[in-house]
């Protein structure tokens, strides 16, 4: 029961993108067409799923005060957890590159009109940013990470997928010359996190 | 000081801001803005990390090997967030900062405003003008921070730096200008003023 | 040199990596000391709001010099005690040694088990007892101090912190004092069935041991009013063999 509510919380009430805004470069520039969108939203679940629970291992057994203790007493003081952020991100870029391996093998199409964006999902904040809150958030084992992950990772697709909908309708309006393009999809993605908002008061 | 050199810092702060314009590093500016002391810290957090890292990386410019490049890059960046946030940790005056910060100043390493500027500069460029371009930009990002943050925080809390400004004429806080969506929506207002001026900037 | 061979590649890698870790490594050790110092008198600043002398915010404004010196002057002493209630140790009142965040964590996997704890209460001169609890909030820990007056039963204030509540709901606990204000005067009555709680939709009117809960906020409340009574539980023995400290 717990895992349901903790993965339901993380798609809605804990939206990577409207609760904490992570993610947002790539949020905004590829969610000019539904097709690409829902692509980028795709590898973005696919990273989550594989960096978060695998970074959740290595904060357990490495990086936090006392983890090295499995090595022997001598270790039990060690606290590394200063190298955090550089192995998380190792390990996000490494597998950013084994990522883009297979979808340039196994979907080219998707390749192609991701373009520059596959390589910058290393440095999409949501990836990195599941990791660090998950080592704040002391999850008790390896499965609430994961369905942590699982969730962020809709969440995002959800919210890529619908903006990249509502700015597909939007270019048919007349919109003012100075709000056009990036200017409306602020104010767009601002109205859509108050509605997000509507979910912070459930209980779950 | 020659031409080039007033271009590469004056750019971006209005024609090229890493914000407004080439939209990088999004999501921190967002969390951040709540209040003025807190995008200050960021700002100027922002700068040093650009500023360092853009200047080793054109040290290095001529010996990274081509095929790692962006995890050279990514550990550079990483070293220089680590640096400041440890040293924000150290003073009292900054620690409580810190501890409100702490996801966000790690997600500098995945500020797309960093990378982007040593790929884009930096690796191609002297050292000094790289060192020069990375502090511009740290500042173009810093100010579209302030300006953000000043509205948050005067109509969100009536306050400006801590120091009741509004609240003290008996005004009623705005509580919708604390929540993040409203920091996208100011940044949409931004863009459209900046649009409107300067006309070849709107897209179509 | 070729800057593509696989040969540089490799030992530049190695050699860039080494040396950043070299690099912080160093500046985390030398300093550490001065963030531990930070730490500790953002603990003591807590335990001292929770106790009224002051405000949280008085407390940072005023310096972590300010905040050790006081907490020194106006400490009796800070003794350990056990589950039965015993003094098993002290902490020195000279270098104002306090159990941080960390330390909490450790003796919560104590307290859950029931056996080697180690709780700290800090006893001032004035009969203030301040006693720290630990939990788990909704997304993470929660913990903060209460202050128990000299019959050890009255509640005379409490602060409380956490480390990623949702801001505006979870959040309160730290960040509202209308919150933490409703401590004030309530107490604690180990003949009830829970000695202390907090009470989704209202605690009823005149009930001496329930606050209410935050709106919005159930599972931090819930969270929080667990880690009260658990810890509180552990004190028990404690806090119901000296009323008159």
């Amino acid at each position: 029961m717990e895992y349901i509510s903790l993965f339901v919380k993380s798609i809605f009430v804990d939206n990577m993108i409207f609760a904490y805004f992570l993610g947002m470069c790539s949020y905004l520039a590829v969610s000019k067409n539904v097709k690409t969108a829902n692509g980028l939203g795709i590898a973005v679940i696919a990273m989550l799923i594989i960096t978060l629970p695998l970074n959740y291992l290595l904060n357990k057994f490495v990086l936090s005060p006392g983890a090295l203790s499995w090595l022997g007493d001598k270790f039990a003081g060690v606290d590394l957890s200063f190298l955090s952020f550089i192995l998380f991100i190792a390990v996000i870029a490494a597998f950013t590159q084994v990522v883009e391996m297979v979808v340039e093998k196994f979907l080219p199409a998707l390749y192609s009109s991701l373009g520059i964006y596959l390589p910058l999902i290393a440095v999409n904040c949501a990836i990195l940013g599941g990791s660090l809150f998950m080592q704040q958030r002391e999850f008790g084992n390896i499965g609430e990470a994961a369905v942590y992950a699982l969730g962020s990772g809709i969440g995002w697709w959800l919210a890529i997928v619908a903006l990249a909908a509502i700015r597909e309708k939007l270019s048919y309006s007349n919109v003012p010359a100075g709000l056009k393009g990036i200017g409306i999809t602020f104010i767009t993605v601002g109205l859509m996190g108050i509605a997000f908002m509507a979910f912070m008061g459930i209980s779950l | 000081m020659n031409a080039k050199m007033k271009e590469t810092i004056l750019n971006p702060i209005l024609k090229g801001n890493p914000i407004t314009v080439l939209v990088l590093g999004i999501c921190s500016s967002l969390a951040v803005t709540v209040e003025l002391k807190g995008a200050l810290v960021m700002a100027l957090s922002v700068i040093v990390v650009c500023g360092m890292s853009s200047l080793i990386c054109s040290l290095l410019r001529k010996t990274i090997p081509n095929r790692v490049r962006i995890i050279i890059q990514l550990v550079v960046v990483a070293m220089m967030v680590i640096l400041v946030d440890q040293l924000l940790k150290s003073f009292e005056g900054t620690y409580p900062l810190d501890k409100q910060l702490s996801v966000y100043i790690g997600l500098i390493i995945t500020n797309c405003i960093v990378m982007g500027r040593i790929e884009a500069f930096a690796l191609g460029n002297k050292p000094i003008p790289s060192l020069l371009d990375g502090i511009a930009n740290g500042v173009g990002y810093g100010l579209i921070l302030i300006i953000v943050a000043f509205f948050r925080e005067l109509f969100g809390s009536g306050t400006l730096f801590g120091i009741p400004v509004l609240s003290a004429l008996g005004y009623t806080n705005n509580g919708l200008m604390i929540l993040p969506p409203m920091a996208l929506i100011l940044i949409g207002c931004i863009i459209w003023v900046q649009r409107s001026i300067q006309k070849d900037l709107q897209e179509n | 040199m070729n800057t593509n061979s696989n040969v540089y590649t490799v030992i530049y890698t190695t050699v860039v990596c080494v040396l950043v870790a070299a690099i912080l490594a160093l500046v985390s050790s030398s300093l550490k000391p001065k963030q531990d110092a930070n730490e500790k008198a953002e603990t003591i600043s807590q335990i001292l709001t929770a106790a009224q002398f002051g405000e949280k915010s008085e407390w940072q404004a005023k310096g972590n010099a300010a905040v050790l010196d006081f907490y020194k002057q106006n400490v009796a002493q800070a003794i350990l005690i056990d589950g039965s209630g015993k003094k098993v140790g002290e902490l020195s009142t000279a270098d104002a040694t306090v159990y941080g965040k960390s330390e909490l964590k450790a003796q919560n996997y104590n307290v859950k088990d029931g056996k080697g704890m180690k709780l700290p209460v800090y006893i001032f001169k004035n009969g203030v007892s301040v006693v720290p609890v630990y939990g788990a909030g909704l997304w993470g820990p929660v913990w903060g101090y209460i202050a128990l007056g000299s019959d050890l039963k009255t509640i005379s204030g409490a602060y409380f912190d956490h480390e990623s509540e949702t801001p505006g709901l979870g959040g309160k606990i730290k960040d509202d004092p209308a919150f933490r204000a409703q401590f004030k005067g309530k107490s604690i009555d180990f003949n009830d069935k829970a000695a202390f709680s907090i009470v989704k939709g209202g605690a009823p009117a005149g009930k001496a041991n329930a606050i209410d809960a935050i709106s919005g906020a159930t599972m931090t409340s819930r969270g929080l009013d667990e880690a009260i009574n658990v810890w509180l539980g552990a004190y028990k023995a404690y806090l119901t063999k000296n009323p008159e400290e």
